[in-house]
C-alpha cells in the first residue's frame, strides 16, 4: 500500500529516483527511471502483463496478483507492480510458472463472479473476460453455488452496482479516496465476505462519480447513463474534447448509428489524467434531441413561399434553403450599413464556437465594419480539480482571437442594451441561448420589437431562435472539425464524428458565405477547418506552428512569449 | 494433389443425341409424358400419385436441420427468452438484425425493446443461431416472407415471437450439432 499521496498531482508515483536502470524483460534490454512500478515499464514497452487493480493514476494496491512475474534470484514470484525497477534486474513474464500462478488467480477470481456476460454492459471491454481466454482455464472445477449478493443496486444516482461481479481490486474505492477525495466507497467485511460499499448515508454521488465505472475492470460499476443502451463493440470511437467547460477534458465520443451513445475520457497527462466530471460527460444529448435547429429559418413577407397558403404575413417564418436564409441575411446587413452605418449592427460571438469559426466571424466583423463585437462566457460553479468556472470549450481562444469590442465599440452587455433600446438596427448572434440568458423573457421581446433584424447562428434551440428573422442553423462540436483552446490556453483537436444533417455546415463556412455576400465579393471555396487552422497560424502569432498535422491526439499550448505553460508543449500524451 | 479430369468426348454425345438433339429431346418428353398419364389416370380413379404439393395449403414437413426464417423463441411464460446481448447482431455477416435493449424488474433484467429481422436481407446462414447463448434464436421451418412493400419484409418482434413448443424438434437439433 503506497503513503497518503495525492495522485491528482501527475506522476507521484515515481517521483524518488530518477536514474536511469538497465532491465531485461523477457530477453529485451530496456532502459527505465529507478523507482517506477516493473509493470507499468513493461507496459510502456510494449510487454504485456495482466493485471487488475493497478492503474497509473492510483495509488499501488497489489491486491489482484495478477501480473506476478518471475525475477531472477527472487526467492518467489513477485507482484510487477508493486516492484519499482532495479538495475540488472531480469524479468520473465512468459515462463510456465508464471502462467501456472495467473491460471491460478483467475480460477479464484472466477469462482464467484456470476456468468452474466450476456447482459452485462462490460462486455467487449472486460478485463476479467479478456484474461479468461487469454490466460484463464476453459472448464470450472467447483461445483458449489456462487455467491449471491446485490444485483443493480443503486450505489450514486448515476452509478449503477452489481456487488456479485465485483473482483475487489478496490480501484474504485483508491478513486474516491485519492481523486475525488470524497470517500464515499469502503471494503466491508473481511475474507469471503469482504464487499464494496458506501457508508448507510453518503451515496457515491460526488461529481466524479462515473470515472468508478471507468475503471472497474469488471462490470461491477457501470454508468446509469450507459446502462442497456449499446454493446461497446458496435461503438465507433472518435477522439474529442468535451465541450461543457474550458477545462477541454480529452474524450472518445461512442457513436453508433450517427448518434453519440456514450462519452468517456481519454488519457491527456497534460489535462484531465484518466478522468472527467460526470456533468461533462452526460452533457452530450443536446447534440442529438429535439432542441436542435436544422433548418434554415427566415421570417420576412419577401421570402413568403407562395403557396404556403396559411396566411403569408411578416409573424410567419418560412423554413428557407440555406442560400435563401444567407442572402436574406446579408442584405439585413447591407441595408442597415447602408441606411445608418456599421455602428448600428450588434455581433456576439460564441466561446462555443471552434477557433477556425471564431477566426472566420472575426474576419465577417471586419468586413462589416463594426466596432461592436463581444461574446457571453456563461459562467458557473468550479471546484479545484476539474471542473471549470467558464462553461464554454473555447473562451482562451475567442479571447486569443481577439473577440472582444473593437476601438469604442460596446461590450456584449451595452449590446443587448442597444439592442433593447433600438440604438442598435441589426444584431447577429452566435450562443444564443447565453444572450438569451442574459436579456432574460421580456428583454428578448423588447430587443426583437426594436431591431429591423435579429440573425442567429445557433445549433441548438433558444428563446432567440424562435424570434429570429433569420435562423442559420450550425453544427454541435461533435459534427465538425476544428480546434478548442481550453483555458490554459492549450489547443486540442475535435474530429468531426457524426454526419450532419445534409446541406447543414459549420458556423465557419457560414460566416465565410456571409462575409462574402456583404461585401458582394465572388463566393468563397469549399470551408476547410484544417485550412482555416494554417490561416489563423498566419495571422496570429499566438497559433503559430500549430496545425492539425502537429497537433496530435494531445494538442499543444499557444505560443505567447514567456508563457508557462510552453514549457509543456512536449508532455507526452498516452493513449 | 493431382486434379482429377474429365475427358468429354463431344463426338460420341452428338451422336447420342441423334439429329439436332432430337433423341435427348425424346428421352426428357418420355419422362414428363410418363408422370403426366400416371397422375392423370391415378387422379381418374381417385389414387392421384401427385409428388408436388399443393403449396400455400398444404406443406410438407421439413427436417431439423432446414434453415427457414430466424425466430425469436418465447418461454412458457410468456416473455423472450433473448436478453438483447447483441451477439446475433454481431455475428450476422449481412446486418439484417436490429437490437434495441431495454430494462425490466424481472430477475433476467435485459429484454430487447426492439428487435427487428430485415427477411429481404437475409440469407438464413444460421450464424445468429450458432452464435447465441441464451437458445433464443433459432432457424424455425418458415419460409414465406412475401409482403407488398420493403418496410412488409422487416419482421419485428411480435412477428417473431414463437412458442418454445413448437421448437423442441430444431432446439435438440442446435444443441447436438454445437454441442451444448
Amino acid at each position: 500500500m503506497s503513503d497518503e499521496t495525492t495522485a491528482r498531482e501527475p506522476s507521484a508515483a515515481g517521483g524518488r529516483f530518477k536514474k536511469p536502470v538497465r532491465v531485461v524483460i523477457d530477453g529485451r534490454e530496456i532502459v527505465a527511471e529507478s523507482g517506477h512500478p516493473l509493470l507499468q515499464v513493461a507496459l510502456d514497452n510494449g510487454i504485456e502483463i495482466p493485471h487488475y487493480c493497478y492503474h497509473p493514476k492510483l495509488s499501488i494496491d497489489g491486491s489482484c496478483r495478477m501480473c506476478q512475474v518471475k525475477i531472477e534470484k527472487a526467492p518467489k514470484l513477485a507482484i510487477a507492480c508493486n516492484t519499482p525497477v532495479a538495475d540488472g534486474m531480469v524479468v520473465d513474464t512468459t515462463c510456465d510458472e508464471v502462467a501456472f500462478a495467473r491460471k491460478g488467480v483467475m480460477e479464484l477470481l472466477l469462482v464467484n463472479h456470476p456468468l452474466d456476460c450476456p447482459i452485462c454492459d462490460q462486455a467487449g471491454e472486460c478485463y476479467l473476460q479478456d484474461y479468461s481466454f487469454g490466460y484463464g482455464s476453459q472448464e470450472s472445477r467447483t461445483s458449489s453455488p456462487r455467491r449471491k449478493g446485490l444485483k443493480r443496486h443503486p450505489i450514486g444516482e448515476r452509478v449503477v452496482f452489481d456487488q456479485e461481479r465485483c473482483i475487489l481490486c478496490r480501484r474504485c474505492v483508491r478513486f474516491t479516496k485519492e481523486i475525488s477525495q470524497t470517500d464515499e466507497l469502503r471494503v466491508f467485511g473481511i475474507g469471503d465476505k469482504s464487499h464494496i460499499g458506501t457508508t448507510s448515508d453518503r451515496p457515491l454521488n460526488n461529481d466524479y462519480s462515473i470515472n468508478t465505472a471507468d475503471i472497474c475492470p469488471v462490470g461491477a460499476l457501470l454508468s446509469r447513463d450507459f446502462h442497456h443502451k449499446r454493446r461497446v463493440w458496435f461503438l465507433q470511437e472518435h477522439e474529442s474534447v468535451c465541450p461543457s467547460c474550458s477545462n477541454g477534458c480529452n474524450v472518445k465520443l461512442g457513436i453508433f448509428k450517427n448518434e453519440i451513445q456514450r462519452m468517456v475520457p481519454r488519457r491527456n497527462d497534460a489535462v484531465n489524467d484518466t478522468w472527467m466530471c460526470d456533468h461533462g460527460r452526460l452533457n452530450y444529448h443536446f447534440a442529438q434531441d429535439e432542441t436542435r435547429v436544422r433548418t434554415p429559418l427566415v421570417r420576412d413577407a419577401a421570402h413568403a413561399a407562395p403557396a404556403s397558403g396559411n396566411g403569408a404575413g411578416a409573424d410567419v417564418k418560412y423554413a428557407a434553403s440555406l442560400d435563401v436564409a444567407l442572402e436574406a441575411a446579408a442584405a439585413k446587413l447591407r441595408g442597415a450599413i447602408s441606411a445608418h452605418g456599421a455602428g448600428a449592427i450588434g455581433v456576439l460571438g460564441s466561446p462555443h464556437l471552434t477557433n477556425e469559426d471564431l477566426f472566420r466571424l472575426g474576419q465577417l466583423v471586419q468586413a462589416l465594419g463594426t466596432p461592436n463585437f463581444d461574446m457571453i462566457v456563461p459562467v458557473g460553479p468550479a471546484d479545484d480539480f476539474l471542473i471549470k468556472p467558464e462553461k464554454a470549450a473555447n473562451s482562451t481562444g475567442a479571447r486569443a482571437l481577439g473577440v472582444a469590442p473593437g476601438d469604442g465599440g460596446k461590450d456584449a452587455q451595452a449590446i443587448l442594451d442597444a439592442a433593447k433600446s433600438g440604438e442598435l438596427r441589426v444584431l447577429l448572434v452566435c450562443g444564443s441561448a447565453d444572450a438569451a440568458r442574459v436579456l432574460g423573457t421580456d428583454g428578448a421581446k423588447d430587443a426583437v420589437a426594436k431591431l429591423d433584424a435579429l440573425i442567429v447562428v445557433d445549433a441548438t434551440r433558444s428563446a432567440l431562435t424562435d424570434a429570429a428573422t433569420v435562423v442559420l442553423p450550425g453544427l454541435v462540436w461533435a459534427e465538425k472539425d476544428g480546434t478548442f483552446t481550453n483555458h490554459a490556453g492549450r489547443v486540442q483537436r475535435i474530429r468531426r464524428a457524426m454526419e450532419p444533417h445534409a446541406g447543414l455546415l459549420p458556423e465557419g463556412a457560414l460566416f465565410a458565405r456571409l462575409a462574402a455576400l456583404v461585401a458582394r465579393a465572388s463566393a468563397p471555396g469549399a470551408y476547410d477547418a484544417g485550412a482555416t487552422l494554417r490561416e489563423i497560424a498566419g495571422a496570429v502569432p499566438a497559433f503559430s506552428g500549430i496545425e492539425f498535422d502537429t497537433l496530435g491526439s494531445a494538442g499543444l499550448p499557444l505560443q505567447e512569449p514567456g508563457a508557462a505553460g510552453a514549457a509543456e508543449a512536449a508532455a507526452p500524451a498516452q493513449a | 494433389m493431382a486434379v482429377g479430369v474429365i475427358k468429354v468426348d463431344r463426338a460420341a454425345l452428338k451422336k447420342a443425341g441423334g439429329f439436332m438433339g432430337i433423341n435427348a429431346m425424346l428421352k426428357g418428353l418420355t419422362v414428363t409424358g410418363r408422370h403426366f398419364f400416371k397422375n392423370l389416370f391415378g387422379w381418374m380413379v381417385g389414387k392421384p400419385q401427385v409428388f408436388t404439393v399443393m403449396f400455400p395449403e398444404q406443406d410438407i414437413a421439413k427436417p431439423p436441420s432446414f434453415r427457414g426464417m430466424p425466430v425469436l423463441v418465447q418461454m412458457d411464460s410468456g416473455k423472450d427468452r433473448c436478453v438483447a446481448c447483441g451477439l446475433c447482431e454481431w455475428a450476422c455477416p449481412v446486418d439484417c438484425i436490429h437490437i434495441e435493449p431495454g430494462e425490466t424488474e424481472d430477475a433476467i433484467e435485459r429484454y430487447p425493446k426492439v428487435f427487428d429481422i430485415d427477411m429481404g436481407r437475409c440469407m438464413y446462414c444460421g450464424l445468429c443461431e450458432e452464435a447465441c447463448p441464451e437458445e433464443a434464436i433459432v432457424m424455425s421451418s418458415r419460409i414465406e416472407i412475401a409482403a407488398f412493400s420493403r418496410a412488409g419484409t422487416i419482421w419485428h418482434k411480435s412477428d417473431l415471437l414463437t412458442p418454445v413448443d413448437e421448437l423442441p424438434r430444431r432446439l435438440d437439433y442446435v444443441r447436438r450439432s454445437y454441442q451444448r
